[in-house]
C-alpha cells in the first residue's frame, strides 16, 4: 500500500520539480517589464495547469486502483477527465483574470501616477497632458530611449514604480486565483465524481464560443463601419456623398459647402470596371468553358483543364495587378491609339477590367458547372432523344433550366469583382472620372479607400472616415448581392431535388 | 382557330431541303463546340502568357551583374595581417580600415573616367563580409567580384540608359563584368537601391503573419465546424451563425482591413504594421473558409460510425473527438491549406493596417513593424527605378512557387487520404 502511494505520486512530483527549475530563469528575467506581464506569465499559467492535470489524473488513478480491489464500486470517469477538470478549474479563471487585468491595469497605473504630488505640474490641456503621459510610459516600459519633453523625465520613475506595483499585483492575483481554482477542483475529486460530464460541458461551451466568433466578427465589421460612417456624415452631408458628382476630397471640411466628397463617380467606376467590363470578359468565357468541359471534353481533358482553370483563381491579385499595369495596360493603350482614340490613358479602365474578368473566369465557370450538372439527366436525354443536337440541347434545355444557378453565380462574381482591390489599385487610375470611355482613367471605391488611408493621417480626419463610409457602401452592396445569389442558388437546387 | 396543315406523307430525310437543314444544324453544333474550346484555350493561354511574362522578367532578378575590382590590400591597408582582422578586435580593426573609402579608391584607380558610382551601395558591406569570412585575403592582391550599380545592372542585362550603356560597353571590353547569382535577393531586405534589395524580410514577415493566422483560424474554424455540423440545435442563433459565416466568406478582403484598422489598431491599440495585427486580420478572413471546408469534411463521415460509437457507450463529445474528427481531419487540412494559400497572397487588408512601411531589416518579433511578400511586390511595383521591374517579377516567382507548393500539398493530401465510404 505504501509503495503504491509512492509510485502514484513520485512521477508528478518529479515533473513538478523539473517544471519549476525550468520556470525559475524566466521568473528571474521577469525584471524586464515588457516580457514578464505577457508571455512568461502565460507559460507559467499553462505549465501550472499541466501540473494540475497530472495531479488530478494521478489522484483518479489511485481511485481506480482502490476500486479494483475493494467493494466500493467503479469510478465514474476515466482518470484523465479528472485531470482535465483540475486543469480547467485552475487555468480558465486565471486566464480570464489576465485578460481583464491587461485591459484594466493601464488606467490604474495612470491613476496612481496622477495621484502623486508631482502630477500637479502637468499642463491642464488634455492633449499635451496625454502626450507627456504616453511618452513617460513608453520610456518606463523600455520602448523609447530618451524623452523629447522635459516633464516626461520626471514622471518616468513614478511610472516605473506604478507599473511594477501593478504588474506584481496582477501576477500575484493570477497565481492566487490559479491555486485556489486548482485546490478547489482537487478537493472535489472523488471516485463517484462526474468529471466527464463537467469537462464535456466546458468543451461544448468552447465549441459554441468558437462558432460565435463568426457573429462577433460580422457585428464588429458592421458596427465599426457604421460608427465611423456616422462620424463622417456628421461632417459631410450624406446627400453630398450619395448624390454628388465631384470627388476631390478635401482634408478640412466646411459644413454646408461642397467638400468634394461626391461618390457618384466612384460608384460608376466600380460598376463600369467590375460589373460591366469584367463581366463582358468573364461571363462568355466562363460559361463556355463550363459547357465545353462538362458536355464536350473527354474525361482526360476535363481532368487536366479543371485544375488549370483553378490555378487562375489561385494566382494572388497583386500578381494580376502587376501584370495588368505592366503588360496589358500599355498594350490596350497602343491598341486605342491605333484605333484613333487620342486621349487613351496608360491607367485605362479596360486593362483593369479585362484582367479582373480573367480572374473571375474560374468562379463563373465552376458555378455554371455545378448548376448544369444539377439539371436532371432525364431532361437532357429527352431532348437528345427527340433528335436535337448537343448544342441545341444545351442552348434550349440545359441553359434555361440551369439559368437561376448561373445567374446566382454571376451575382457572386460581380460581388467578388467590385470588392477586388489590388488589380484596380495597380492598374486603374486615382482620378475620379464620370465617363463611359473604357480607354479613359476611372477610379473605383476600393482604390479610393486605399488612397484615403495612405499617408500619416489622424484617425479622426475626414479622409480616414470617408474610407469607412466607402467601405460601408461596399459592404452593403456585396452583402446584398451575396444574399440574393445564395438565395437564388438554394431555391433553384431545391426545385430539382 | 388555326388549322394545322398536316402533311400525310413521311418526312423525306434524303431530300435536298432536309439535308441542307441538317448540314446547317451540324455546322452550328461545330461552331458551338469550337466556341467552347476557344474559351478554354483562351483562359489557358492567358495563364501561360502571365506565367511566361513573369518568368522571363523575373529570372533576371535572381542574377546580378558583378564588376571585377582589384584590391591591393597590403598597400591599401598599410600592412594589415590576417591576425589583425580576426579575433575579438576584428570589428574595430575593420572599422578603422574604412572599407567604403578603400573600395572607392580601388575602383577609382582602375576605372578612372567611367563615372563615380559603378558599384552598388552595399558593395562595401560585401567586402567587409568577405574579409570576415576569409581573413587571408588581406595579405595579398585580390580581384573581388562586387555587385554593380543598378543602372549598369539594367544596361548589362538588357537595354538601359544611354550613359550606362556606354559605361557597360567600356567595361565589357576589359572583361570586367560578369553575371552571378544574386544571393542578396534571397537573404536581404528592402532597400532604396534595387541592386541591394532582398525578399527575406518580407518573407519572414509573411511567415510570422501566417503563423498567427494558422494558430487562431485553425482551432476556431475546426471547433465551429464541429459545433455547427454535430451539435447545433435548429434555432435562430444557429441560423445567424450560418448566415454570418457564409457572408464573411464572401466579404471583400479590404473590409477586413478596415475592421483591423478600426478595432485592432484604434480600439485595442495594438502595434501598427506588426505581424500580430496582420495575422489577426487574416485569421478572421481565413476562419470562414476553414469552417466551410471543415463542415463538408465532417458531413462526409458516414453516420454509421457515429452510431457504432454511441452504441458502445461513447458520449456525444467522445464520438466527435475520438472518431469523427480524426476521420474528417484530412479534408479539414486540405481546406485549411487552401485557405492559408489565399491568405498568403492577400494584400489589401495588410495595406489597411499599415504593413506598407519601408522595412529595411527582417522583423525580430511579432510586434515589430513588418511587411509581407505580396505587399513587398506591390511596393516594388510602384518604384520608378527600372531595376525594380525584374525584382518585382522575381518576388512574384517566389510567391507563386510557394502558393503552387501549398496547393500541390493540398491536392496530394486529398488524394492520399481521401476515403470513399
Amino acid at each position: 500500500m505504501g509503495l503504491d502511494r509512492i509510485s502514484v505520486w513520485s512521477r508528478p512530483i518529479a515533473i513538478l520539480g523539473s517544471v519549476f527549475s525550468g520556470i525559475r530563469p524566466i521568473l528571474v528575467q521577469g525584471s524586464n517589464v515588457k516580457f514578464m506581464t505577457g508571455t512568461a506569465l502565460l507559460f507559467l499559467v499553462l505549465g501550472l495547469g499541466l501540473i494540475g492535470w497530472i495531479f488530478g489524473r494521478a489522484r483518479a488513478s489511485g481511485f481506480v486502483r482502490k476500486a479494483k480491489g475493494g467493494p466500493r464500486g467503479t469510478v465514474n470517469s476515466l482518470p484523465y477527465y479528472h485531470g482535465w477538470f483540475v486543469a480547467i478549474c485552475a487555468v480558465v479563471p486565471a486566464l480570464l483574470f489576465m485578460v481583464i487585468w491587461q485591459s484594466l491595469s493601464p488606467s490604474l497605473v495612470t491613476n496612481m501616477v496622477l495621484s502623486a504630488p508631482i502630477a500637479a505640474e502637468l499642463p491642464q490641456d488634455t492633449f499635451a497632458r496625454a502626450a507627456i503621459l504616453s511618452e513617460a510610459r513608453a520610456i518606463a516600459q523600455g520602448f523609447q530611449a530618451t524623452a523629447f519633453q522635459d516633464m516626461s523625465d520626471k514622471l518616468v520613475p513614478l511610472y516605473k514604480g506604478a507599473l511594477s506595483y501593478y504588474k506584481w499585483l496582477g501576477v500575484a492575483a493570477t497565481l492566487l486565483l490559479l491555486f485556489a481554482g486548482g485546490a478547489f477542483a482537487f478537493t472535489r475529486l472523488k471516485p463517484d465524481f462526474r468529471a466527464r460530464g463537467k469537462v464535456e460541458r466546458v468543451i461544448m461551451f468552447g465549441l459554441l464560443l468558437a462558432s460565435l466568433i463568426a457573429i462577433i466578427t460580422t457585428l464588429g465589421i458592421f458596427a465599426s463601419l457604421i460608427f465611423e460612417s456616422c462620424r463622417f456624415f456628421s461632417m459631410v452631408s450624406p446627400f453630398e456623398f450619395l448624390f454628388g458628382t465631384d470627388w476631390n476630397p478635401k482634408s478640412v471640411v466646411t459644413p454646408g459647402a461642397d467638400n468634394g466628397y461626391g461618390a457618384i463617380p466612384l460608384f460608376w467606376g466600380t460598376i463600369f470596371i467590375g460589373a460591366i467590363i469584367a463581366m463582358v470578359v468573364a461571363i462568355p468565357l466562363g460559361l463556355m468553358s463550363a459547357i465545353f468541359l462538362t458536355q464536350y471534353a473527354s474525361s482526360t481533358v476535363r481532368k487536366w483543364m479543371k485544375p488549370i482553370l483553378e490555378i487562375l483563381a489561385g494566382v494572388p491579385t497583386v500578381v494580376y495587378g502587376y501584370f495588368a499595369a505592366l503588360t496589358v495596360a500599355p498594350a490596350v493603350r497602343d491598341f486605342a491609339v491605333m484605333l484613333g482614340v487620342s486621349n487613351a490613358a496608360s491607367d485605362n479602365a479596360l486593362a483593369a477590367g479585362i484582367v479582373m474578368g480573367v480572374m473571375i473566369i474560374p468562379l463563373v465557370s465552376s458555378m455554371s458547372d455545378d448548376s448544369i450538372a444539377a439539371v436532371p439527366n432525364a431532361m437532357r436525354d429527352g431532348s437528345l432523344a427527340m433528335g436535337a443536337t448537343k448544342s441545341e440541347t444545351i442552348k434550349q434545355v440545359l441553359l434555361p433550366a440551369a439559368l437561376p444557378g448561373v445567374v446566382g453565380g454571376i451575382l457572386l462574381a460581380v460581388s467578388r469583382a467590385i470588392g477586388e482591390t489590388m488589380i484596380v489599385v495597380m492598374a486603374a487610375g486615382y482620378t475620379a472620372n464620370l465617363t463611359a470611355n473604357p480607354f479613359d482613367t476611372i477610379t473605383t471605391i476600393t482604390v479610393q479607400i486605399v488612397a484615403l488611408l495612405t499617408g500619416d493621417q489622424d484617425f479622426g480626419s475626414p479622409h480616414t472616415l470617408a474610407a469607412f463610409a466607402l467601405g460601408l457602401a461596399l459592404f452593403i452592396t456585396t452583402f446584398f448581392l451575396n444574399y440574393v445569389a445564395l438565395r437564388v442558388v438554394k431555391k433553384y437546387r431545391e426545385a430539382y431535388e | 382557330m388555326n388549322k394545322a396543315v398536316i402533311d400525310p406523307s413521311p418526312t423525306d430525310w434524303n431530300g435536298h431541303i432536309m439535308q441542307k437543314r441538317i448540314a446547317s444544324r451540324y455546322a452550328a453544333e461545330r461552331r458551338f463546340k469550337a466556341m467552347g474550346f476557344f474559351a478554354v484555350a483562351l483562359s489557358t493561354l492567358f495563364l501561360a502568357f502571365l506565367l511566361f511574362t513573369m518568368l522571363g522578367q523575373g529570372l533576371r532578378g535572381f542574377q546580378r551583374t558583378e564588376l571585377a575590382v582589384e584590391f591591393d590590400f597590403p598597400a591599401l591597408t598599410s600592412g594589415a595581417t590576417a591576425a589583425s582582422v580576426t579575433g575579438p578586435n576584428a570589428d574595430a580593426a575593420l572599422n578603422s580600415m574604412d572599407i567604403p573609402g578603400l573600395v572607392e579608391l580601388a575602383v577609382g584607380q582602375q576605372y578612372a573616367g567611367l563615372g563615380d558610382s559603378l558599384l552598388t551601395s552595399a558593395a562595401a558591406a560585401n567586402v567587409r563580409q568577405m574579409l570576415i569570412d576569409n581573413p587571408e585575403l588581406v595579405t595579398s592582391i585580390q580581384t573581388l567580384w562586387l555587385p554593380a550599380d543598378s543602372r549598369l545592372d539594367v544596361a548589362f542585362k538588357r537595354q538601359g540608359e544611354p550613359a550606362a550603356e556606354k559605361t557597360v560597353a567600356a567595361l565589357s571590353e576589359k572583361d570586367a563584368l560578369r553575371t552571378g547569382f544574386n544571393w542578396t535577393f534571397l537573404t536581404g531586405a528592402d532597400a532604396t537601391d534595387p541592386s541591394a534589395v532582398g525578399i527575406w524580410a518580407a518573407f519572414k514577415g509573411s511567415l510570422m503573419t501566417m503563423a498567427i493566422t494558422l494558430l487562431l483560424a485553425f482551432p476556431v474554424g475546426v471547433l465551429a465546424a464541429l459545433y455547427l455540423e454535430e451539435y447545433a440545435p435548429k434555432n435562430r442563433l444557429t441560423d445567424m451563425i450560418e448566415v454570418s459565416i457564409n457572408n464573411l466568406a464572401a466579404v471583400p478582403s479590404i473590409i477586413f482591413g478596415l475592421l483591423g484598422l478600426a478595432v485592432f489598431l484604434t480600439i485595442f491599440g495594438m502595434p501598427r504594421s506588426s505581424a500580430l495585427v496582420g495575422g489577426l486580420t487574416l485569421a478572421l478572413m481565413t476562419m470562414p473558409v476553414i469552417v466551410i471546408a471543415g463542415r463538408n469534411a465532417v458531413k462526409s463521415v458516414p453516420p454509421s460510425i457515429r452510431e457504432a460509437a454511441l452504441g458502445i457507450g461513447a458520449s456525444p463529445v467522445q464520438v466527435v473527438f475520438h472518431h469523427v474528427l480524426p476521420l474528417a481531419l484530412p479534408g479539414i487540412l486540405t481546406g485549411t491549406i487552401i485557405g492559408m494559400a489565399r491568405a498568403l497572397g492577400e494584400t489589401a487588408p495588410l495595406l489597411m493596417i499599415g504593413m506598407r512601411a519601408f522595412i529595411p531589416a527582417a522583423p525580430e518579433g511579432f510586434t515589430d513593424a513588418a511587411t509581407a511578400l505580396p505587399v513587398q511586390i506591390y511596393l516594388w511595383s510602384d518604384e520608378v527605378n527600372q531595376g525594380f521591374v525584374e525584382k518585382t517579377s522575381a518576388a512574384i516567382i517566389v510567391l507563386l512557387i510557394f502558393l503552387l507548393g501549398m496547393n500541390a500539398l493540398a491536392i496530394y493530401l486529398r488524394n492520399r487520404f481521401e476515403t470513399r465510404w
